[in-house]
């Protein structure tokens, strides 16, 4: 394990961004890495609100279209290496936002998440549970920790 | 106090926050008009997550409507479906089992919880004193762990359907039991924590007299919920709602409309939650859960007002062969973002955020498509 890796184990940070979803993803989100019940805080992983110190950008929603804009500027802000979580059913397909219609989608929805930016990995569930959000952050670890 | 009036002058200096901004957790734009660091004006606009959820809902099978509503708001969840159900019962003349509004209660009353808590740990965080806002995530916890026990899931859990409630969320002896020994929990933890949250001098005085909105005011604006009640207007919905008939409890409000009277209202409202839950548990009748022996048919227009934990949350829609028309849902923080707007107003800048969290908003579930009527 070189410095670099090493040293960035050691400070995680990730990034909550919410595109439209109802919002119980992210408090969900943010109950697991701040709350004393789940604490990802403990492993050293951090909350942030600034994307330029973000390692990890976990995504929520279906992203609206003026929530799109601001997506792609956060992303590009992030520096390398940047690995994007797309969290709940919203930010994977739509939601029912998107597909309650069947074939005939939403016009309001830009997502789902991958449309817009790649995607590392990708977490189930309407709401997430906190526990499979810590698994979806930890499972992107190693390919962080080997970048350069 | 009287009422705060916004300056009428151009305002050169002003702060613009997002749509999407570190301080906030929603993407909401609020622009602030600044003078000497004082804010003599602000205007909140919404509009960036709208996902059109009352378009979506036109002619659906009322079951699935009832249904998407829940993905209104991860917060009141239970609420919207709650009320979106009561609609359809309205309408429809459906009478509803005894034990079934006794588990509505129980439900909507948890969620007061989880939302409460869920403001006093947002406000403390605001405040920047993280080992309150933590204590209060703790006890939350409880909270969300006994909404799964019942609905199965942490945030959605669809516990109310047409004609009672998801035979799912049927309570029996040991989850009670569990409900009964959870409540001495929290309100032992809540306890501790408003003693020790009223002891902390230096909080106490930073959270006094700031963001203050004047009763008039607040009236005047159509405010509801506990941002109403915490500037002394003792108005509920609860108290009209036949399924709180059965209950004793009290209409907690608070003098001064500051950040220190809304946190207050929110641990004090918390206990009377706790109350009703108690009462519930001991006095849950016997008998089935869902009635099903209704039948559908066309409607005019039917309205339903509850109270849920931001205030007063009103859907309305007609029903066509089974299906949804014209529905129209408001939610509380609708008329709160014109309180937030004035709480901000007189305070120092560093202030703002503050006075715009203790008004509870909810900007998600707010948005929508908007026609102000001038009459």
């Amino acid at each position: 394990m070189g410095i670099k890796s090493f040293s960035r184990a050691r400070a995680i940070h990730v990034m909550l961004v919410y595109t439209g979803g109802c919002n119980g993803c992210d408090i969900e989100i943010v109950n697991s890495i701040l709350s004393p019940r789940f604490d990802a805080e403990q492993y050293k992983v951090f909350l942030t609100w600034n994307p330029r110190e973000a390692d990890v950008l976990v995504v929520t929603g279906p992203v609206t279209h003026l929530n799109r804009k601001p997506l792609e500027a956060i992303y590009e802000a992030i520096p390398e290496p940047k690995l994007v979580v797309a969290a709940g059913s919203c930010a994977l397909m739509g939601g029912v936002y998107k597909n309650i219609h069947g074939d005939i989608p939403s016009e309001e929805i830009e997502g789902p998440v991958e449309n817009i930016i790649p995607v590392a990995a990708k977490v189930p569930g309407c709401a997430v549970r906190p526990q499979d959000v810590l698994a979806g952050v930890v499972t992107l670890l190693p390919t962080l920790l080997d970048a350069d | 106090m009287e009422e705060k009036v916004p300056r009428s002058n151009i305002i050169e200096t002003e702060i613009p926050l997002g749509t999407v901004h570190p301080a906030a957790l929603e993407p909401y734009r609020v622009r602030l008009f600044v003078e000497d660091e004082i804010v003599q004006e602000a205007e909140i606009t919404i509009g960036v997550n709208h996902r059109g959820i009352e378009r979506i809902m036109e002619g659906l099978p009322v079951e699935k409507g009832n249904a998407l509503t829940e993905k209104i708001c991860g917060i009141c969840s239970n609420s919207h479906v709650w009320n979106s159900c009561r609609t359809a019962e309205i309408g429809l003349d459906i009478e509803i089992p005894e034990r079934a509004r006794y588990i509505r209660v129980i439900m909507g009353e948890l969620e007061r919880l989880h939302s409460h808590f869920l403001y006093l740990a947002h406000g403390c965080e605001t405040v920047a004193h993280e080992t309150f806002s933590m204590r209060v995530f703790y006890l939350r916890e409880i909270v969300m762990e006994l909404l799964a026990m019942i609905g199965g899931n942490r945030v959605q859990y669809g516990c109310p359907i047409i004609g009672g409630v998801r035979p799912r969320c049927d309570l029996d002896e040991a989850k009670l039991l569990r409900l009964k020994t959870d409540m001495d929990k929290i309100e032992e933890g809540l306890t501790g924590f408003a003693d020790r949250f009223l002891a902390d001098s230096i909080l106490i005085s930073r959270i006094t007299g700031v963001g203050v909105l004047p009763t008039k005011q607040a009236i005047r604006l159509a405010v509801t919920g506990p941002t109403l009640r915490a500037t002394g207007v003792a108005r509920d919905l609860r108290t009209t709602m036949y399924e709180y008939d059965d209950f004793d409890f009290n209409v907690v409000t608070q003098p001064d409309g500051d950040v220190k009277s809304n946190l207050l209202m929110r641990v004090l409202e918390s206990f009377e939650s706790i109350k009703i839950i108690r009462q519930a548990i001991a006095n849950i009748p016997e008998g089935k859960v869902v009635n099903r022996d209704w039948e559908m048919f066309d409607t005019d227009m039917i309205e339903s007002y509850i109270e849920v934990p931001r205030g007063t949350l009103y859907h309305s829609y007609y029903l066509e062969s089974g299906r949804i028309r014209h529905c129209i849902i408001r939610t509380p923080s609708m008329a709160n973002i014109a309180a937030m707007q004035y709480a901000c107003i007189g305070d120092h800048i560093t202030d703002a955020q503050l006075s715009i969290v203790q008004c509870d908003p909810c900007f998600t579930c707010t948005d929508r498509a908007i026609e102000i009527i001038r009459r």
